[in-house]
């Protein structure tokens, strides 16, 4: 695990395997660059895995969802706290911070959702559930 | 006097918080149910009813009528409801 890039951390969030940022390792803090969520690295079975400090805190998903709005250059509008009020909803209900509009609980729904990351902002202005905007 | 209108929800949906306030506001009567909380057999009842409706399962849905409202739009929650 010498090379440049070899070594990858697993996101618990959107399952991406993101590279290692650099000065990097074992117990620090990094940022997914894919959903926004903080973790701590842990060594795991294969290759290092982030955890969730926060898990399922208030917190945790409004770092998330700020980290992920900076990143992708997204903004927010009035709808803002409402929509985080859901997402708690959604955590104390169903066990996570799901889309707070859409029925369904399954990981692809975990906020920012997958077809959020996949372009959905870009193409349509904003995500499903009218949090994430297009600037 | 149209039928007694009904709503479907999400319990923890925004938009449908601001459709059932937008009714509450107005004082009118609406049966509401949150999908999201019924057990599973009266939940795929609810969304079959849904998909036929609306094509999707997309909330809240608002009937009046024989209107259907999907989303939270309250200008033609004011034309349905003649307010």
């Amino acid at each position: 695990m010498n090379g440049p890039g070899a070594e990858r951390v697993h996101c618990p969030v959107c399952q991406a395997r993101f590279r290692m940022p650099g000065g990097k390792g074992i117990g620090d803090k990094v940022i997914c660059p894919i959903c926004g969520q903080s973790l701590v690295v842990r060594p795991g079975q294969d290759g290092p895995v982030g955890e969730r400090p926060d898990l399922g805190t208030e917190a945790e998903i409004r770092e998330r969802v700020d980290e992920y709005a900076r990143i992708k250059g997204y903004s927010f509008n009035e709808m803002k706290e409402e929509v985080i009020q859901g997402l708690l909803g959604k955590r104390r209900r169903f066990g996570d911070f799901y889309c707070p509009c859409r029925m369904h609980h399954v990981p692809e729904y975990q906020c920012p959702c997958k077809p959020t990351r996949g372009g959905d902002v870009d193409r349509d202005g904003k995500c499903y559930c009218g949090f994430f905007w297009k600037k | 006097m149209v039928d007694k209108i009904k709503v479907y929800a999400l319990s923890t949906c925004p938009y449908c918080k601001r459709t059932r306030k937008f009714l509450d506001d107005h004082k009118v009567a609406y049966d509401c149910v949150e999908v999201d909380m019924l057990d599973d057999d009266a939940q795929d009842k609810a969304l079959e009813e849904i998909e036929k409706l609306t094509g999707r399962q997309s909330f809240p849905v608002v009937i009046i009528g024989d209107e259907v409202i999907v989303g939270h739009d309250e200008d033609r929650l004011r034309g349905a409801l003649k307010l």
